[in-house]
């Protein structure tokens, strides 16, 4: 029955308005970049398979509005999530002096079991923009933010030209299949303890 | 509204205020320990706190409320809040003695109360809210002779009563959380309305798992699951409610039902009434009956996920049994919904206006709109009145004297953010985020749209000049995404930037508080929506309260910006003139809302959505509404519901003018 297998690994992407999160979904997702991406209101999602080994996973990742006063709305959306991508904009500071308000407000309203182990990445987007001449956090100081809240892996995307974002969800996808893990110890006709234990050690230390 | 309430302040000739005159202790307040001897009050409960002439408004109308008697009791140390209408006396003989016991409210510990919403308008009645913490709030309790403020302050003096940071006028009861999980407490919205009571008038879905599953909806918090369970028939007057909207609107439904048969005896293309009205489950659900929007959404569904991820066998649609429509709804909207006539031309509308321009009839103005809407050219001479930037009555010359105050008054108050300097603004965070977050939405607001494409376009830094000029016009709102939603079709429409301006200020009187901080006019339309489900289409809603999705969530984006997202730009145009005109409801979008849903309902409930996949259902109906046929059911419904509809609307739920007349962020601080 190796349709039994299939698992979804629910996804949620966050940070300030205007980061980019619905474009690297859609980059990832479809492969695609339009200049002509509304406000997102509310919440929305894709789904895409991936596969680990002989495994087959949906993905479901929740982009969500960016404007702080929208973030209440987070209860209906974050729960049972499996992994939290955090997104700023490396040529805006605010985006990420607001990375900690995205962090802690996410672990309230999604209330993980294991909120100090919960996976979360980072990412780094508009690389591309003015050739990088308008850059304001250094990859060092994102890195270094990282590091403190427990080695948080760090990518840099540009979603305009889907630079590094396969290898961002990549990781992201990884993470949040290790953190699903412990739950589907809770369901019988999808454990498989081999490729479990094989999993826990391949995260990728990005 | 203002001839209503100087009708109804004249109290001498009225039943229930000499029935409180005769029950002695008018209005006064009392402290004492008396024991009471009222049947419905608990053995050793001690007087706390006793107000006369409180009344509920089951209808509409103030002159058919029910006078009674609030009263405060304290027993164990718990505070107890009842409520007893008055007995046999009425002032309106409509209401039965049995409607009025229906609202009776018995001895609800005030543990169970999450909070205490109050409006105190400087005309007008106060009344005070009260929100249980499962999130159900009993009808507004108007105190037709004062006194809100005594009654927290006597509230106060024994449950501890924390004002809300978000919103001063409510006040959260027992709440020792720290600010932000209040916050998230406040909008956690309800998550277990009353069972709509089907047996009574419509058979359960097929089974008994609506009575068990007492589930939580997304987010709410301990106390909801802890007290929401709680079901005590004979104690839960929210119960009674129910079961008293549903007896009346079982009788609106036989009516429909009986005019329906007529109808459609008459009519071959729809062959005879079901046979099972009375709320036999369903098989197969009739296709013939399903909409537009469901079957375009079929042609659609290859972009859809289609595949239930966590179940590797989907349950094969035809099998699921649908419960009927209690409504039969589509053959109800030939009864009711009528057909939607041609836009009005210049012509038709200057027959409106007598030889100074104002406008005679300004219902029947608004009927024709409701029933056609504008013709394009036109929209730019009729919005303005719709959206009550223009009075009815004023002439062509106070008008265009209107247009060139404003004009300058719009200059003032775009001068103000205009003359802040680079230096000034390093000083000034808040502008800087605000100028940022506008600069941000206006280059993706409807840029694939003539009027706003192309690099550079004009017409998007006119946009953010309005956006920034009200953000500065009201700096307690500021702006929010979702406002240049707004804007866009208003400034393509006036083609001016002081009277889009304007237009754009007006709208905002009424549906700026969906964008408060504390989301609560969305709370609110979220809330009024539930209630209307559950009195339209009982099965429905009992399936959203089985599948968690009571919260309403899903539509989301279609009552923060009234469907923008969800028509073209000219549907959505037509859609707003119909909205605006306020012509049968303030609240038209809600029972737009019910109408899609139920044009969904087979789809939703045969395919047994999940919060998750009903959201993303939800989204992808964007593009695939039909707006007439939308428009037509959501008029029979509202017809439909009637006063029940409007019941079940709290006051004040915006597009609603705000309750407290001229103050739209009271900072007042008088009670606590």
């Amino acid at each position: 029955m190796p349709s039994r297998r299939r698992t979804l690994l629910k996804v949620i992407i966050l940070g300030d308005s205007g980061v980019g999160k619905t474009s690297l979904m859609n980059q990832y997702v479809n492969k695609k970049f339009s200049n002509q991406y509304k406000a997102t209101i509310g919440a929305d999602f894709l789904t895409k398979e991936v596969q680990f080994e002989d495994r087959l996973f949906t993905l479901q990742i929740w982009d969500t509005a960016g404007q702080e006063r929208f973030q209440s709305l987070g209860v209906a959306f974050y729960r049972g999530a499996d992994c939290c991508v955090l997104v700023y904009d490396v040529n805006s500071m605010k985006s990420f002096d607001n990375l900690n308000n995205w962090r802690e407000e996410f672990l309230i309203q999604a209330s993980p079991s294991d909120p100090e182990n919960f996976p979360f990445v980072l990412i780094g987007n508009k690389v591309d923009v003015d050739g990088g001449n308008s850059r304001v956090v250094s990859e060092k100081k994102a890195k270094a933010w990282c590091a403190s809240k427990g080695n948080i892996p760090y990518f840099e995307t540009s979603a305009k030209e889907g630079t590094n974002v396969e290898e961002a969800f990549q990781c992201i996808a990884k993470n949040a299949l290790k953190s699903g893990e412990e739950e589907e110890l809770y369901l019988p006709d999808t454990i498989d303890v081999g490729t479990s234990n094989q999993q826990r050690s391949t995260g990728c230390e990005c | 509204m203002s001839m209503e309430a100087s009708e109804l302040q004249d109290l001498s000739d009225d039943a229930d205020y000499a029935a409180s005159q005769q029950q002695g202790s008018a209005s006064m307040m009392r402290c004492d320990s008396e024991k009471r001897s009222s049947s419905s009050e608990h053995e050793g409960a001690e007087l706390i706190y006793l107000k006369d002439n409180v009344a509920i408004h089951p209808t509409q109308f103030a002159s058919e409320r029910i006078s009674g008697r609030l009263k405060l009791t304290k027993q164990d140390s718990t505070l107890y809040l009842s409520w007893t209408p008055y007995k046999g006396q009425t002032s309106n003989a409509k209401l039965s003695e049995k409607d009025r016991s229906l609202y009776t409210i018995t001895a609800v510990p005030f543990t169970e109360v999450r909070s205490i919403r109050r409006h105190t308008p400087a005309l007008g009645w106060q009344y005070v809210i009260v929100v249980l913490s499962s999130g159900l709030a009993f009808p507004p309790l108007y105190f037709y002779n004062g006194g809100v403020r005594e009654f927290l302050a006597m509230v106060k003096q024994h449950v501890f009563l924390a004002r809300s940071s978000e919103d001063a006028n409510v006040f959260l009861v027992n709440d020792f959380q720290s600010p932000l999980q209040r916050t998230l407490s406040s909008l956690a919205l309800p998550s277990s309305l009353p069972v709509a009571s089907g047996q009574s008038s419509y058979p359960s879905d097929g089974g008994s798992s609506s009575e068990n599953q007492g589930r939580t909806s997304a987010g709410a918090d301990n106390r909801v699951s802890q007290y929401g369970v709680r079901k005590q028939k004979s104690h839960d007057p929210t119960r009674d409610l129910s079961i008293h909207l549903l007896e009346k609107f079982s009788l609106v439904t036989k009516f429909a039902r009986e005019t329906t048969t007529q109808l459609f005896s008459e009519n071959n293309g729809f062959g005879s009434v079901d046979k099972r009205w009375n709320n036999q489950p369903v098989h197969n659900y009739p296709e013939k009956l399903s909409n537009i929007a469901e079957e375009k959404h079929h042609e659609s569904s290859h972009s859809y996920p289609e595949k239930e991820p966590l179940y590797d066998e989907e349950p094969p649609i035809d099998l699921v049994d649908v419960p009927a429509d209690p409504l039969e709804f589509n053959k109800l909207s030939l009864v009711w919904g009528k057909p939607r006539q041609p836009p009005m031309g210049h012509k038709e509308f200057t027959a409106f206006l007598d030889s100074e321009g104002r406008v005679v009839e300004s219902k029947a103005l608004r009927e024709r709109v409701f029933y056609g809407g504008i013709e394009h050219q036109l929209r730019r001479e009729v919005w303005p009145f719709l959206l009550g930037y223009y009075a009815f009555d004023s002439t062509y010359a106070e008008r265009e004297y209107l247009r060139a105050v404003k004009k300058m008054e719009y200059a003032t108050l775009k001068q103000q953010w205009q003359s802040i300097s680079p230096e000034q603004a390093k000083r000034f965070t808040k502008y800087r985020e605000r100028k940022g977050l506008i600069d941000k939405d206006v280059v993706r607001t409807d840029r694939a749209f003539e009027y706003y494409e192309g690099d550079d376009n004009l017409n998007v830094n006119i946009m953010r000049d309005i956006l920034l000029t009200y953000s500065f016009y009201n700096f307690d709102l500021g702006y929010c995404q979702g406002m240049s939603d707004y804007l866009s079709p208003i400034m393509f429409v006036m083609e001016d930037e002081s009277e889009s301006f304007w237009c754009f200020v007006a709208l905002m009187e009424r549906v700026g508080p969906n964008f408060n901080r504390d989301q609560n006019g969305m709370h609110t339309q979220l809330f009024a929506l539930s209630k209307l489900v559950e009195l339209l289409d009982g099965p429905l809603h009992n399936y959203f309260k089985q599948n968690d999705c009571l919260n309403y969530f899903f539509c989301f984006r279609w009552i923060l910006i009234q469907f923008k997202r969800e028509f073209e730009y000219e549907k959505t145009m037509q859609l707003w003139e119909v909205l605006w005109t306020h012509y049968l409801s303030e609240h038209l979008h809600l029972y737009v809302c019910v109408a899609i849903l139920k044009r969904c309902r087979s789809k939703i409930m045969g395919e047994q959505m999940d919060f998750d996949t009903l959201l993303k259902f939800i989204n992808e109906l964007s593009g695939h509404i039909d707006l007439d046929s939308t428009v037509r059911d959501a008029e029979a419904l509202c017809i439909c519901a009637g006063e029940n509809g409007a019941a079940s609307i709290p006051p004040g739920t915006p597009p609603s003018l705000p309750l407290d007349d001229g103050i739209l962020y009271p900072q007042d601080d008088d009670v606590l």
